[in-house]
């Protein structure tokens, strides 16, 4: 099979403008393949991070108490003993608020009363259940035990800390770099002390849309009394739904003195939190489709068009003696051609577009491999597209040569 | 001719259905995106107060730690006041209507068989409803007199009067609120500015609160902060006496100033403040107060999220690339047609007439292509508000309220495409205008 290139690109040059219009599409197809599929890939590596957490089996409940009569710690109390006997429940702790859900406190925690203070740092309310309701690891030390889970923080004591803390893996890594965290002291904002005692790896805190969301630390204490008190409830796996409808109408009518906001999984949250990052790969993922689909259509027609007016001399050339296949080759040849010009020029234009989108929107540069897969994606499409048109200039019997004038 | 020229179209179509398929669904999809993309865009970069942006302006300051900033991405103040602070700026009567606010929560009970209920509750000062323009359905909102002490006013949303008096004119009725009574005075109209301006905490498109109480309320029932406060100050908060008094910011203040004049007359009265608590050891970052206008505000606290600029981008790519496509279909279609444009030419058709003829054929290409592109688009809106609705289980609020079909989308579409697809139809009606006609009459 000879490529021949020289006739092919004569033959281009006479008629150049489908073309240049193919290439220009070739062009900004890449641009957008290669930045789509590059934006796609980081958003489904930030809501795929590993949470730690047994997301598809835990429930959320969130009591408000509104009434002067009632009483929030005998109101937990009861609640978490009803809920740790349902069977089918492998956990359940008291909270103020709920993981993934970007709502939640921050506290200012660091390794010497003197130390400048930088940053805010999640931390989360729980019990001597909590992790096991969570279904987070622990990885060095111990859990809390129940002596040890404080009282709530009440309207006259806002700013009480706890003595002992458990952090997450990050968290230890930040404060006490190639250090082992257990048994050191961390001070509070107002300078507060408390010891770690464990640490939990992986987990992922409240605030998924943080710059650190791994950074987290758990304080023993019952949910503050001033806020709603929210209950984290893990079930043994497929029985979440089931038991959510129970636990709704069991709590709703148990006490009179608060109200049952919701009766919600977990995954809720973590849905809402990731919306706009899961909606925007939903969109980026149809445009780019439309983008591969649009771009063969027109190079399809670009080819289809060639071969209807050119059936004549393929019949000529045919006739004195070119094969079917060397046919095929032509028009694949010249859609190489036309393909290749398009991805030099989408090459820059994909660069271009990618540094602007890092500049403006602070995205991270391209990744050059995103580059090469998206040209050979379009040389490889560029080539299907054609193929059932060169195909079909095959099939032109060289009689034709000679039937028309 | 018009007439004649759309049976040419027409029979045309008919001689190449397909390609004229192609070239219809071509536009359509360009169209479709780029419509959902703006709508999206157009919804959420909406000023629901364009009318008084200029009047009303957010109060903010500058008290955060001398060492680092709140947000080191900016240089924006906090966007909340400390109580103490707004406490004080509420004291000039410069405005001619000052608002300090927070949103809180309260069970509603008392109210026949209704469930004891929770509602998002807004403890604000009387002008919040004559500022913000919210119209009442039934009844008013309170006087100032009524702010302190507090009275036991409150205003409800229309759908939670629907729901606790089924509709009827509540104004006089008393219900119990966190299990104090408390009597409606208002009944506000449906009501539901997007994005919610006035308060952007927790979501840019969030529903506005389904009570409204007033602002004495707050220290009296100690009632706290439902939304974000930040606290930088090491200091020992042992009750809400404490936090009223601290550095911590969670209090959104807003002020009417109808002029430039009584503007630069407020800015002063901040600055003299801001002086006074500095030389007495607070406020020890660089002077930050700002009276920032509605349009300033939801510029700063960046309403409009980098990804759909990044979309209309896409989008505006997307259809650049379906125009060019169809610049190619129609070039491959005219050239083959060009026989027909030939004998024409030479029976006496001007180039004009041709280059008309073929653009009325590429026009009803442009409006088939965006009467398709327009229901794809609704469609694809459709799917878009389903998916958030779902998310939201199908509570009002959150992105989905921007995914409506608008009449100005609608307009945009049928602009876009006729603009769009005869700029693409012009080059290839010219070219065949162009051609010689023996060239064709040659060839037959």
């Amino acid at each position: 099979m000879s490529l021949n290139i020289r006739p092919v690109l004569a033959a281009m040059l006479r008629n150049r403008t489908g073309a240049v219009l193919v290439a220009m599409q070739v062009a900004i197809a890449l641009a957008v393949l290669v930045n789509a599929a590059y934006i796609i890939v980081q958003r489904l590596e930030k809501v795929h991070r590993p949470t730690g957490i047994d997301e598809q089996n835990i429930m959320v409940i969130e009591s408000a108490g509104f009434t002067g009569r009632f009483h929030q710690t005998s109101s937990v109390r009861e609640d978490l003993a009803y809920l740790r006997g349902l069977p089918g429940v492998i956990a359940a702790t008291a909270t103020n608020s709920i993981p993934l859900s970007n709502g939640g406190n921050n506290d200012s925690l660091v390794t010497r009363p003197d130390a400048r203070r930088t940053g805010y740092i999640n931390d989360m309310e729980i019990d001597e259940q909590g992790l096991d309701a969570l279904g987070a690891k622990l990885v060095a030390g111990r859990n809390f035990r129940h002596e040890e889970i404080q009282p709530a923080l009440t309207k006259d004591d806002i700013s009480s800390f706890v003595p002992q803390i458990i952090v997450s893996r990050a968290l230890a890594d930040y404060l006490f770099p190639n250090q082992s965290p257990l048994g050191k002291q961390v001070y509070d904002a107002i300078n507060h002390s408390a010891t770690i005692i464990g640490v939990v790896d992986p987990i992922m805190g409240n605030f998924p849309g943080s710059d650190h969301p791994e950074r987290i630390f758990f304080l023993p204490r019952m949910p503050d009394e001033f806020i709603v008190v929210r209950y984290l409830v893990r079930t043994l796996p497929g029985q979440r739904n089931a038991l959510m409808r129970v636990v709704e109408s069991q709590l709703a009518a148990s006490n009179p003195e608060r109200v049952i906001n919701y009766v919600r999984p977990l995954s809720y949250f973590k849905n809402l939190s990731y919306l706009g990052d899961s909606s925007m790969e939903i969109y980026l993922l149809t445009v780019t489709g439309l983008v591969i689909a649009v771009t063969c259509l027109g190079i399809f027609a670009l080819a289809t068009f060639n071969v209807s007016t050119r059936t004549r001399q393929i019949g000529t050339r045919r006739a004195v003696g070119a094969r079917r296949r060397d046919i095929v080759s032509y028009f694949l040849v010249e859609n190489g051609l036309i393909t290749s010009a398009g991805v030099l020029g989408g090459c820059a234009l994909a660069l271009a577009a990618g540094y602007w989108l890092s500049l403006r929107y602070a995205l991270p540069r391209l990744n050059l491999y995103y580059l090469l897969g998206g040209v050979l994606v379009l040389w490889g499409i560029g080539q299907l597209a054609a193929w059932q048109p060169a195909r079909r200039a095959a099939a032109v019997p060289p009689s034709v040569a000679t039937r028309t004038v | 001719m018009l007439a004649y020229y759309l049976r040419l179209a027409l029979k045309s179509f008919r001689r190449n259905p397909g390609i004229t398929a192609l070239m219809v669904l071509a536009i359509a999809l360009g169209i479709a995106v780029c419509v959902m993309t703006l709508t999206v865009y157009h919804a959420m970069s909406g000023n629901p107060i364009w009318w008084k942006s200029d009047r009303l302006y957010a109060v903010t300051m500058d008290n955060w730690d001398p060492n680092h900033p709140l947000n080191p991405k900016s240089d924006l103040p906090p966007p909340e006041m400390t109580y103490k602070d707004s406490q004080f700026l509420l004291t000039s009567n410069i405005p001619v209507r000052k608002v300090v606010m927070y949103s809180t929560e309260g069970v509603v009970s008392g109210v026949s068989s209704e469930p004891p209920t929770q509602l998002a509750t807004r403890v604000t000062t009387a002008d919040f409803f004559a500022m913000f323009e919210v119209r009442f359905l039934y009844g008013n909102g309170w006087s100032a007199s009524a702010d302190n002490p507090p009275q036991p006013h409150i205003v409800l949303s229309r759908r939670e009067n629907d729901r606790l008096f089924a509709g009827v004119n509540s104004v006089g009725r008393t219900l119990r609120w966190n299990d104090h009574e408390f009597r409606v005075v208002g009944v506000l109209d449906d009501w539901f500015p997007r994005p919610r301006y006035y308060d952007l905490n927790g979501g840019h498109f969030q529903e506005p609160d389904d009570a409204y109480i007033p602002y004495g309320w707050g220290p009296e029932l100690e009632l706290q902060n439902r939304a974000e406060s930040d606290c930088w100050r090491p200091e020992k908060l042992e009750n809400f006496r404490d936090f009223l008094a601290s550095d911590c910011v969670w209090q959104q203040m807003w002020v009417e100033l109808p002029d430039a004049a009584s503007r630069a007359r407020f800015q002063a009265f901040m600055d003299a403040y801001w002086a006074e608590q500095r030389s007495a050891g607070r406020f020890l970052r660089p002077k930050n107060n700002r009276l920032s206008t509605v349009a300033q505000w939801l510029h700063d606290n960046e309403v409009v999220a980098n990804d759909n600029r990044v979309l209309v981008g896409l989008a505006f790519a997307f259809l650049a690339l379906c125009l060019i496509n169809t610049v190619g279909l129609l070039l491959a279609r005219f050239l083959n047609g060009a026989a027909v444009s030939g004998i024409r030419r030479a029976l006496g058709a001007s180039r004009g007439q041709i280059f008309a003829q073929l653009l009325i054929e590429v026009a009803l290409v442009a409006l088939l292509g965006a009467l398709l592109g327009l229901i794809l688009a609704a469609l694809g809106l459709a799917a878009v508000h389903h998916m958030y609705a779902a998310a939201h289980l199908g509570r009002r609020g959150g992105y989905q309220e921007l995914a409506h079909f608008d009449a100005s989308g609608i307009l945009w579409a049928v602009g876009l495409a006729l603009t769009a697809t005869l700029a693409a139809g012009f080059y290839p009606a010219w070219r065949i205008g162009r051609l010689s006609p023996a060239v064709y009459l040659k060839s037959q």
